[in-house]
């Protein structure tokens, strides 16, 4: 799992890479990771990570990242070198005080990496105290201070602060470990290059068979194997120094090649609390950050729904193709009749019998020698039987509700050859007394406006 | 030429009279909203299929089909070929061959093909208009296919003349069910599946399956939604809106600035949430068809919106204090009691106080400093205590009012708003669990995952509730 990994995905997701088919396909060529949404994710990034652009987002972010560590852990190196040689250095007077230097590579790490180890704990807080005061944290605001295109484009990368969290403690393991290196390289070149007078010297009322017995301690991860590395009880007395009198004992001058002794313990010490431990606290901080990338994949904006898109079944419903679209024509038809007349040659009803044809004539006060119920079940036969017997001006009564269909218009055409004029009359139902919808005369009206028959004729 | 059946799902032709309704079933059935319905006859040119598709697998077929024009005419020119019961397919068969391009029976060939390709038939008919013989033509022509059939009464006005139209219909059709385009839920629509697989033994199984598809088709569309609706409440709370500035001192056109960037950016990601919730319930064509759905005048800003959609001035203390009290309760918890519950207490007063002075306000408009010298304002998160309140209460009226709608709906939503709503779906217990989280939402800090799955599974049977079945 790698932060590479996070923040391709993160692009990916941000630039909409792939359709929900084409996810759901992938889902279903990897239906062996369908329960392990993270493993599913890092396949589907890793399908998809060839659409970023070059560089992509997370190329152009660890290659920052990468030197911004590297600047940081050369200036932790030199820092230590140059701690150490500090520490280490003989002023001509008075002897190093081992303390100093054990302070710094035993109790300055413990310190530290008990801290790391509550950021650690609080790290999956967003706004973890403890990481602000991570050297790693304010190095870098530093650094970003400086002009440099990176910059921006480290703006536009949104990462998870609890990811923050845990590249800041990592990078921080890594700073220190090479603080640590440095001043293990610096003592054993002091070793190698100078004779070292250590001594040991404190205000605190400290005998040195309680500095033993403390030091010894303190060595208990080695005392056992390298015992020549845990300093002795004699060693102990003679280098012990108290600074009035302005000169060294003459028993620290006698056995100065003694004194040179303390190195090993100093060694073993900075190789076992300021690097070896610190090193495990890398594994850990690496471990961790690992836990949180994986953690974080989860939290990205557009996972869970490229995961549900994955899992989930593609259900349609709709049309395959586009639907051939109607056009109704805005047209009115201009053969309108508001009023009928009282009598009329022929009255016809399609699909109406000749009964309700009576009852409508009455309603309207239209009288009629002759009545014919054509359409409904008649057969072509009997319509054409009646177009041949009707003549003169036709009232066809029409069911207002039902629209025209082709049976009706063909009709219609046939009977306007054989008459002089037909007066189209869409009616309502009974039970409304006959009367018909104003939208539905309309849609009569524009059916109408379609043909061109000079005899037809709309009653509206 | 007609296609010999090539595949075993079950298909259906909806066919029928010209406006009696057969693109607003399909367009409910197939829950799609772009089928063009209107009042005039000859709308639908060509027959259409509308698939029950998983993963690309056909489940069963839908037709929309042009209505009967020339039936008559077709059935004058079928009973012409005098034959036995088991050779009136082969005529149908023969008729649609033979006039495949001739222009008058268009219509006819159109709605006949997919039935003799093995479709089932749905006989649209509608029952708010008088029944009437020129009808008989048309089931006769559908009798002479020899598939099998169903009649669906519709009823697109109020009046009722069913009792009619069942005596005629169960003359032609073994089975006649009634279903009402405009109003579909779930449950109708199960209803309908359930007789259409009845048409045919060997099509009971993969319709059954459809149903359980589309039920948990209906889950995946709620759980959508209510995963849309929880980043939209924690986005829009949580939302920080920030301004530079050169001078001194921001002036006031700047606050007013940052103000109203803050309350577009709110208004946005309210109105791309509505968007999205829309596609989720297949209503994509919404918007085209009318601007926005709800709230159009109804600003999310306006009074109007927060009598409605928030809480009381008196509910917000009872809340906040309620939540304040809850806080303290874990206080005392701790103490096991030594406190003699005064956590509870002042819990109760501290957060009942910051209640009712948070009614008002929507976020404090902060001067910060930035490096380089140059200074920034920046608005939200959000204080305002009702905000969040008012925001999902417009969610989720959004929400229902979508998923309930028709797909065979047309016209621009009549939406009367009032404050019942809020009693429909938020009570005390609620709006407790409900402070928890949007005080949260309310910190601005990165939450976990696992805090807005919760939330959303609150909202998901808050849309439960409302939507039902």
């Amino acid at each position: 799992m790698h932060l590479k990994s996070y923040l391709n995905l993160h692009e990916l997701l941000a630039n909409d890479s792939a359709s929900r088919e084409e996810n759901r396909a992938f889902g279903l060529a990897h239906i062996l990771l369908k329960n392990k949404p993270i493993a599913q994710l890092v396949a589907w990034q890793e399908e998809h990570s060839a659409k970023l652009k070059q560089p992509s987002t997370s190329e152009k972010f660890t290659s920052y990242l990468y030197g911004v560590t590297l600047t940081l852990v050369i200036l932790a190196f030199i820092l230590g070198l140059l701690s150490g040689i500090g520490l280490l250095s003989y002023s001509g007077h008075e002897p190093v005080n081992v303390i100093y230097f054990i302070a710094m590579v035993v109790f300055f790490p413990l310190f530290t990496m008990s801290l790391t180890f509550f950021s650690m704990i609080r790290a999956n807080s967003a706004q973890s105290l403890l990481v602000h005061i991570s050297p790693a944290f304010w190095m870098e605001k530093i650094l970003s201070l400086l002009p440099n295109k990176i910059q921006n484009v480290m703006k536009e990368i949104k990462i998870n602060p609890l990811l923050l969290n845990w590249i800041v403690i990592k990078r921080s393991q890594l700073i220190a470990l090479f603080f640590s290196l440095g001043l293990l390289v610096a003592l054993l070149a002091m070793v190698v290059t100078k004779d070292i007078a250590f001594a040991w010297s404190t205000t605190l009322h400290v005998t040195p068979e309680a500095f033993h017995s403390f030091l010894k301690s303190i060595a208990f991860a080695w005392r056992d194997f390298f015992p020549s590395a845990v300093p002795s009880i004699e060693l102990i007395e003679r280098s012990q120094y108290f600074r009035l009198g302005d000169k060294l004992s003459e028993e620290m001058i006698n056995n100065a090649s003694k004194l040179g002794e303390w190195w090993k313990f100093l060694a073993f010490a900075t190789l076992f609390y300021a690097v070896l431990l610190r090193f495990f606290m890398y594994l850990f901080a690496s471990f961790g950050l690992n836990r949180a990338i994986k953690k974080s994949f989860l939290t990205l904006k557009g996972a869970n729904s490229l995961l549900k898109e994955m899992n989930e079944p593609i259900i349609t419903t709709r049309a395959v193709n586009d639907e051939e679209r109607f056009v109704p024509t805005e047209e009115s038809y201009v053969q309108i009749v508001h009023t009928l007349d009282t009598s009329y040659d022929v009255v016809q009803g399609w699909a109406i019998s000749k009964e309700q044809l009576v009852v409508l004539n009455d309603s309207m006060s239209v009288i009629a020698p002759k009545f014919f119920e054509v359409g409904g079940a008649n057969s072509f036969e009997e319509d054409n039987e009646i177009i041949s017997k009707s003549h003169g001006e036709v009232l066809f009564f029409v069911k207002g509700w039902e629209p025209p269909t082709m049976d009706f218009v063909d009709y219609l055409q046939e009977l306007s050859h054989n008459v002089d004029k037909v007066i189209v009359v869409p009616v309502g139902t009974a039970e409304n007394n006959y009367e018909i919808k104003q939208s539905s005369i309309d849609v009569w009206d524009r059916k109408f406006s379609q043909l061109a028959e000079e005899k037809i004729w709309l009653k509206r | 030429m007609v296609e010999e059946i090539t595949n075993t799902h079950p298909k259906f032709a909806v066919v029928g009279h010209p406006n009696k309704g057969k693109s607003s079933i399909v367009s409910a059935l197939a829950m799609d909203d772009s089928v063009q319905i209107s009042d005039t006859p000859g709308t639908t040119v060509k027959q259409r299929s509308f698939p029950l598709k998983v993963d690309g697998k056909v489940l069963y077929e839908l037709f929309d089909t042009p209505g009967f024009q020339r039936a008559r005419r077709v059935l004058a020119w079928l009973e012409k070929h005098e034959v036995s019961a088991d050779k009136k397919q082969d005529v149908v068969k023969a008729f649609i061959n033979e006039h495949e391009n001739d222009e008058r029976f268009n219509d006819e060939v159109q709605l006949l093909e997919p039935i003799m390709a093995g479709a089932g038939i749905i006989y649209v008919v509608d029952a708010s208009k008088p029944y009437g013989s020129e009808y008989e033509a048309e089931m006769e022509v559908l009798r002479w296919t020899g598939q099998p059939s169903m009649a669906l009464i519709n009823h697109i006005d109020e009046s009722d003349y069913s009792v009619e139209w069942k005596r005629a219909l169960e003359q032609y059709f073994k089975m006649v069910r009634t279903f009402n385009p405009m109003q579909t839920s779930l449950s109708q629509h199960v209803n309908i599946l359930e007789s259409m697989a009845q048409l045919k033994e060997e099509w009971i199984v993969p319709i059954k399956s459809s149903i359980a598809l589309f039920e948990s088709y209906y889950e995946q569309m709620l759980e959508r939604s209510a995963s849309l609706v929880t980043r939209l409440v924690y986005e829009s709370t949580s939302l920080v809106e920030k301004l530079g500035f050169d001078t001194e001192d921001a002036s006031d056109e700047d606050k007013e600035q940052i103000e109203g960037n803050y309350k577009n950016r709110l208004r946005e990601l309210e109105h791309h949430t509505q968007e999205i919730i829309e596609q989720v319930w297949n209503h994509d064509h919404l918007q085209i068809a009318q601007e926005n759905l709800t709230f159009d005048g109804m600003d999310l800003f306006s009074e109007e919106t927060a009598s409605v959609f928030g809480l009381t001035q008196k509910e917000l203390i009872v809340t906040g204090a309620t939540s304040g009290a809850v806080t303290g309760a874990g206080i005392d918890l701790l103490f096991i009691g030594h406190t003699l519950l005064l956590g509870s207490a002042i819990g109760a007063v501290v957060g009942g106080v910051g209640a009712y002075f948070g009614f008002k306000e929507l976020a404090e408009v902060k001067v910060l400093g930035r490096t380089l010298g140059k200074k920034y304002l920046q608005m939200g998160p959000m204080e305002n205590r009702n905000f969040p309140y008012i925001l999902l209460g417009r969610a989720l009226y959004h929400t229902s009012r979508v998923s309930k709608r028709s797909h065979a709906l047309r016209g621009v939503a009549d939406l009367e708003m009032n404050s019942t709503f809020k009693e429909k779906w938020l009570d005390d217990d609620l709006k407790k669990s409900l402070e928890k989280y949007h005080k949260v939402f309310r910190s601005g800090k990165e939450i976990e995952l696992e805090i807005l799955k919760e939330y959303e599974v609150l909202i998901q049977g808050v849309l439960k509730k409302l939507v039902g079945k």
